[in-house]
């Protein structure tokens, strides 16, 4: 018999995976202001707001600034062949999520 | 010798140093490379000695060597480590592209051997990060981050 309910589709369970991802975003936005001078306030960076080009405007040498945080805080690489990872606080936050839960 | 016998070999001398870097004295500010693993790591000795022209004005009164320089020689170090990729890609050189978070803990003077380490980290976009150091025996001098960029190509 096909369940209409599948885990995934549990209330509780996808409260708990936004709320996770909330939190993840939330550091990522920390980062960018600890560590990249360019970035003022977390509560003004959009999740989709482009980081670099119009939006957050950062360089090249932040952008490796950012990589380097983002290895240090999670453990997490991005190299020449993911740098669409870098577009925007979501792709990033996509990418560290997906290589965390590869990890686990 | 040629800069790819340099590349071939894991140390190099003075004049091995100028197959490998565009520095020239006065200012190849790196009098050896002791140990190199090409594109992750290398040590560097950098003998400081009295005569150097920079003494002249740091200071009249007492000789400290400058900490600009030991970035410097840091950076020579970095571009040692890249030099043989660089290469490889037919890049024009390579460049100091940021200094970060650096520490100067003891003062450098004439007579410091100073040991350099410089170890490479991320690479993006032909831009690298480097953690490097120095120490004169078992006291660390200084230590830092600098990213050293890789310039394109000749079309």
């Amino acid at each position: 018999m096909q369940t209409l309910i599948t885990p995934e589709a549990d209330p509780v369970r996808i409260r708990d995976v936004a709320g996770r991802r909330h939190q993840l975003v939330d550091r990522v936005k920390h980062l960018l202001v600890d560590r990249l001078d360019t970035v003022v306030e977390a509560g003004m960076i959009a999740d989709d707001e482009p980081l670099f080009g119009r939006g957050l405007e950062l360089d090249s040498i932040d952008t490796l600034e950012l990589v380097v945080a983002v290895q240090e805080e999670f453990g997490v690489e991005v190299t020449d062949d993911n740098v669409e990872a870098l577009l925007s606080v979501s792709h990033l936050t996509d990418h560290i999520a997906a290589r965390l839960e590869a990890q686990a | 010798m040629s800069a790819a016998t340099a590349y071939q070999r894991d140390s190099l001398e003075a004049d091995d140093l100028r197959a490998v870097l565009p520095h020239r004295p006065p200012f190849l500010l790196l009098d050896r490379v002791t140990h190199v693993e090409w594109d992750s790591h290398a040590v560097g000795i950098r003998n400081v000695g009295v005569t150097e022209p920079w003494f002249a004005g740091h200071f009249p009164d007492s000789f400290v060597y400058p900490g600009v320089l030991l970035i410097e020689s840091l950076a020579q170090l970095a571009g040692v480590v890249l030099s043989r990729r660089a290469a490889g890609k037919g890049a024009r050189g390579a460049y100091l592209a940021a200094v970060r978070s650096f520490k100067f803990t003891h003062v450098v003077r004439p007579g410091d051997q100073l040991i350099l380490e410089a170890r490479a980290g991320a690479t993006l976009d032909g831009i690298t990060d480097f953690t490097v150091g120095a120490r004169v025996g078992n006291r660390v001098v200084a230590t830092g981050r600098i990213a050293i960029a890789e310039t394109e190509a000749e079309k």
